[in-house]
């Protein structure tokens, strides 16, 4: 087997929160990633899925160096990137692009969308003729279905799922093979949101480019993954291939988030939470002891406060931090009513 | 008998300058006793500016026409005093953001027995004891101590709680929950979906439930309307509008919808297009241009939603060829 595209090594970020204290204030360092350690391959989508502070932007910005990482490695092709020199890691950006959640706010509002598209290249192609820079937008244009003569409209004339069209013709026009999308449909309507899906997922088929897929939806994130990955406070509860984590999740954490899943499926009622978590998520400032999620873990045991769950491997490919991952065996309830 | 809340021929048009921007064009609709009705579209659909209007609370420069009669009195552009008696006491609104919804400046506890005190005319006692009950009903933790927090110091979830409990403390005979948990995490979003199919079922309280989010209406309401441009398009039992969705439009959005059992390996059948301009006004069905089933009569002909009689129906011409 060859080396991954991307791995990733016990990667943590911090990030520094100043507290009122009684005299002044102090900093005390919130750990938004903490340890986290995967593989992905060249046309592989992973989905990053987890609630509010669980760290899945974070690591998304950490991978493409966007924020410092504060352990740990991000290996591209074999390279460390947080060792690479400016120049050098100027030069890999052409290769690892980002499409945001709000395509309204990730666009220059003052420039014309075809400059916004050609940016990328006049920074990473600096020697491309113009002609050829157009002939290349134009072409970016159409892939993601806009028709190229939109190209001297200002952002605001376009809608929010056409915006993000155009965040997305920004991303690839230099024909990266990493892209992360951080909640790429979340801010879009219903009827655009397959649109964009259907839209990213062409795209990979056609460039073979890796998708880091974050969604706190899980419908979509199914839909659109590959591998899965569960987040939660920062650390990693469980990775599994799609059906293995949808089917056969092992981390309590995961099946809750897999029944808190609303189906449009009339007669079922609210999905029921009891018996699946309860509680709230805790603040990440001051994480619970041992496993993260036993405060709100239905099968918590002392030995869950007093140790953080060893890694444990359910089978090659499926991974689970969680210490009573044997005991969970019974099906998520959309299997069990079907 | 009439139903609660009877909505006919609604009109909110926004005045932004020098056009008229169409919110909502002539919608009717009831919600009966004790039911709970899920109003169901995209942004800009007017889902939400129908019941702001129905409330009086529309922004300045809109301007509402037709009838809202609730409990058989008309209460559109009513004098404020009369919507006074009715808001909070017997019509509850709860929004979307739970941390614009309350007063940043003044405590749990105090929000929820001016509440109280003002509608029920509870004195401090009573309506401290109130409080803490309401709290409790809703599953806040440790309830005697939230009253003395500020909104900021709850979490979202806890926020959106206490929103429920300060609209259900005068026990309203109608709820109007504005995508009430949109802003929050799926597993925080269950249980709240959970505590308001409780508390209908409890105090008998109807819904309305205003979600951009079809599974989410799946879940708690007996009706479901399907909004489009402004108009009903689609009106039917939660069974009937998702078991065998008539419009095109409701048909598509159940379909582009990814849910646990989509084949990953297929695309996902998109409407194409997007939503149309409130400014616009067309002639035919505003769906048309999206629709994959438009004819030509769709262009010229505005399709007009059946008589409201409780029985599903979809504006729509395939259904009167």
């Amino acid at each position: 087997m060859t080396a991954p595209l991307l791995s990733v090594e016990s990667l943590c970020v911090d990030y520094e929160q100043r507290q009122a204290a009684v005299f002044g204030s102090r900093v005390k360092p919130l750990r938004a990633v903490n340890g986290i350690s995967f593989e992905l391959s060249e046309g592989e989508t992973l989905g990053i899925a987890g609630e509010t502070g669980c760290g899945k932007t974070s690591l998304g910005k950490a991978i493409l160096q966007l924020v410092p990482p504060s352990a740990g490695r991000v290996l591209w092709r074999g390279a460390d990137l947080a060792r690479a020199d400016a120049k050098t890691l100027t030069h890999l950006r052409s290769e690892l692009q980002i499409v945001f959640q709000d395509p309204l706010s990730a666009l220059n509002p003052r420039m014309p969308v075809g400059e916004i598209v050609a940016e990328p290249l006049r920074v990473h192609s600096p020697d491309m003729a113009a002609a050829e820079r157009e002939a290349a937008v134009a072409d970016m244009f159409e892939r993601v279905g806009l028709r190229s003569e939109m190209a001297r409209r200002y952002p605001n004339e376009f809608s929010s799922g056409q915006c993000q069209r155009i965040s997305i013709a920004r991303a690839m026009i230099t024909g990266p093979k990493l892209l992360v999308c951080d909640e790429p449909v979340s801010a879009l309507d219903v009827s655009i949101q397959a649109q964009i899906c259907n839209l990213l997922r062409r795209l990979q088929r056609e460039t073979g480019v890796a998708i880091l897929f974050i969604s706190h939806d899980l419908s979509v994130l199914r839909y659109m993954s590959h591998r899965v990955m569960v987040l939660y406070l920062g650390r990693l509860m469980e990775i599994a291939p799609r059906d293995e984590l949808f089917e056969n999740p092992r981390h309590p954490y995961s099946r809750a988030l897999i029944e808190a899943i609303p189906e449009a499926d009339p007669g079922r009622g609210p999905p029921d939470m009891a018996g699946a978590l309860s509680g709230e998520i805790p603040s990440a400032l001051d994480p619970p002891s041992g496993c993260v999620f036993r405060t709100r873990c239905p099968i918590a045991t002392p030995e869950c406060a007093r140790t953080p769950p060893p890694g444990e491997s359910v089978s090659a490919s499926h991974r689970v931090d969680c210490h009573h991952w044997r005991e969970t065996r019974s099906r998520p309830r959309h299997l069990r009513i079907r | 008998m009439p139903p609660l809340l009877e909505i006919r021929g609604l009109s909110v048009r926004f005045d932004v300058e020098d056009a008229d921007l169409h919110a909502v064009r002539s919608l009717s609709l009831d919600v009966a006793e004790g039911e709970c009705v899920g109003v169901v579209g995209e942004s800009g659909a007017g889902k939400s500016q129908t019941f702001l209007a129905a409330l009086g609370l529309l922004a300045g420069n809109a301007t509402a026409d037709g009838s809202v009669r609730f409990q058989g009195r008309e209460i559109l552009n009513a004098p404020r005093r009369e919507l006074d008696t009715l808001r909070g006491r017997r019509i509850a609104m709860v929004f979307q953001d739970p941390l614009s919804g309350l007063t940043p400046t003044l405590r749990i506890g105090r929000q929820l027995e001016e509440s109280a005190r003002r509608h029920l005319g509870m004195n401090a006692r009573q309506a401290r004891e109130e409080a803490v009950k309401m709290l409790e009903t809703v599953r806040l933790p440790d309830p005697e101590r939230c009253l003395g927090l500020y909104p900021f110091e709850l979490s979202g979830g806890m926020r959106q709680r206490v929103m429920i409990a300060l609209g259900m403390i005068c026990r309203p005979d109608l709820l109007i929950a504005d995508e009430p948990t949109t802003a929050l995490d799926v597993t925080i979003q269950a249980q709240i979906l959970g505590l308001l199919a409780e508390l209908r079922r409890d105090a008998n309280t109807s819904i309305v439930l205003i979600t951009h989010d079809l599974a989410v209406a799946a879940g708690l309401c007996d009706r479901i309307m399907i909004m489009y441009n402004g108009r009903l398009v689609e009106s039917g039992s939660t069974q009937e509008v998702f078991g065998a969705p008539k419009h095109p439009y409701t048909s598509g959005l159940l379909a582009s919808l990814p849910s646990l059992a989509t084949d990953p390996a297929t695309d996902l059948p998109a409407i194409p297009g997007q939503p149309p301009d409130a400014l616009a006004t067309m002639r035919g069905c505003a769906f048309a241009e999206r629709c994959r089933h438009v004819m030509d009569r769709c262009r010229s002909e505005r399709p007009v939603l059946a008589a409201h009689e409780g029985r599903h129906t979809a504006a729509c011409h395939l259904l009167s060829p």
